[in-house]
């Protein structure tokens, strides 16, 4: 950053609506990293996830109009671009055809050294790591692999009833956490 | 309504994070313009919630800011100036339309030529990039299995390495009585070697040379306690360097005899290959 300017978050959003590229370039540089950690959480494939990062900021300038601050705070807004747009790369066939290339040369991958970080220590997984083992893994499913309460339901073969009481625990578990 | 229990029933983070469920969302933004108190409650989550993820983010490579700088150029505040461009360029194509009335079927005719013509350079190119692309994708495959390959045979010789450490560990090691065991008859050269640690009583064994065994018949290794012989373990045929065999608490010699597979009780002593005293 160049510039010392900064903005209160109305500013900001009130200039990306008027389409103001220093605007931009702030926002950038002020969420790119914390965008960038959660995707990684979700998109493990740096190369993939480097694609997702501009796909998320080209949403963000493009839905500015869209977004409305009374419903909710810039970042967490972004936020949940990034997720979305995280959880559809992984689900998308060229990157689930890739990954199963890559199962079969799995050894080679352990061997010659990762092409991919560890991202647990990054973002919002770190938190989550934190969780209980039978918290941590509906917030997994649901948070970073975009699973239903159903489909969770069917995957690990819990009533839903359980998987709602659960998933609500390890919310307030996550809360205290963070506080 | 409870607003404490409400707020407190993690719904409030489910609706931040997005994975609440649309009834619970409807639910909750209704209730938001009722009670500010749940509002606050959600603005103190997401605050939270960004603190936490500022503290553990990851910088992004910087090609990324410039190739978005580039890409979204076209679209920020300052293409005012491209409109009186179009303005401009649309009014002279109204003042020149009468001109070209004409010839507008001339036009038809040869656009319609380059289109063809544009269609069988793109099938051309078409044909060239697949046959080019399979091409690569072969290649790409045997690279791939050339590399299996490679990492196969890597984890072959891996293997032995770790062998030949832990043998020269052994023999390196003051705690290992190391026996020779030959022929007792001296007729065949046969040999085997014995390391035996005594500081934890493992055994291993390395077969220098032994006939193979014939069918349904197996080497055992037999240690001698007190001149007892005691079973020290069968020989693993697919183990062809050093090998684990049974503990042995303390022996004074040992020896290896062809058995029935499987092993016996006693050793069949009439077949003993090797013999090694301590």
């Amino acid at each position: 950053m160049n510039s010392v300017t900064t903005y209160t978050e109305n500013e900001l959003v009130l200039l990306l609506k008027q389409r103001d590229q220093d605007a931009f370039g702030y926002l950038y540089d002020n969420y790119s990293s914390t965008l960038y950690s959660i995707i990684l959480n979700i998109v493990p494939d740096r190369d993939l996830a480097n694609d997702v990062l501009q796909d998320v900021f080209v949403k963000i300038w493009k839905q500015i109009e869209s977004y409305d601050n009374t419903r909710g705070r810039l970042f967490t807004w972004m936020l949940n671009i990034s997720r979305n747009a995280s959880i559809d790369a992984v689900r998308s066939k060229g990157y689930q055809k890739s990954q199963q290339n890559r199962e079969l040369t799995e050894n080679m991958y352990h061997a010659g050294g990762s092409t991919e970080l560890n991202t647990d220590q990054i973002g919002l997984r770190k938190i989550v790591n934190k969780l209980k083992e039978e918290h941590k893994v509906l917030i997994v499913l649901s948070y970073f692999e975009g699973y239903t309460q159903d489909e969770i339901s069917k995957t690990l073969n819990i009533p839903l009833g359980t998987v709602k009481t659960r998933m609500r625990n390890a919310l307030i578990q996550l809360r205290q956490i963070i506080k | 309504m409870d607003l404490q229990a409400y707020i407190q029933s993690g719904v409030v983070e489910s609706y931040v994070l997005g994975l609440a469920e649309d009834q619970e969302v409807v639910e909750i933004e209704q209730l938001i313009v009722q009670y500010p108190v749940i509002q606050l409650a959600i603005d103190e989550f997401a605050i939270a919630l960004e603190k936490e993820a500022f503290e553990n983010s990851l910088t992004p490579p910087g090609f990324i800011k410039q190739k978005l700088m580039d890409e979204l150029a076209f679209s920020y505040n300052n293409n005012d100036k491209a409109n009186p461009l179009m303005i401009a360029y649309n009014s002279q194509n109204e003042n020149t339309t009468g001109q070209y009335q004409g010839k507008s079927s001339t036009n038809w005719k040869i656009l319609a030529a380059a289109s063809v013509i544009l269609f069988f350079v793109s099938a051309a190119a078409n044909f060239y990039l697949y046959n080019k692309y399979n091409t690569t994708n072969n290649k790409y495959t045997a690279l791939l299995n050339e590399r299996n390959l490679l990492q196969a045979s890597n984890q072959v010789i891996q293997a032995k390495v770790n062998n030949y450490q832990l043998a020269t560990a052994m023999m390196a090691n003051p705690a290992i009585v190391t026996v020779q065991m030959t022929d007792p008859s001296l007729k065949e050269n046969n040999m085997t070697t014995v390391f035996w640690d005594k500081s934890n009583k493992k055994v291993y064994l390395l077969t220098n040379k032994l006939p193979l065994p014939g069918p349904n018949k197996q080497y055992q290794l037999w240690a001698f306690v007190n001149n007892v012989p005691v079973n020290a373990g069968l020989l693993d045929p697919t183990c062809t360097s050093l090998c684990k065999m049974k503990n042995v608490d303390d022996a004074k010699a040992f020896a290896i005899t062809l058995e029935n597979k499987g092993g016996s009780q006693t050793p069949n002593l009439g077949q003993l290959f090797v013999l090694g005293k301590i």
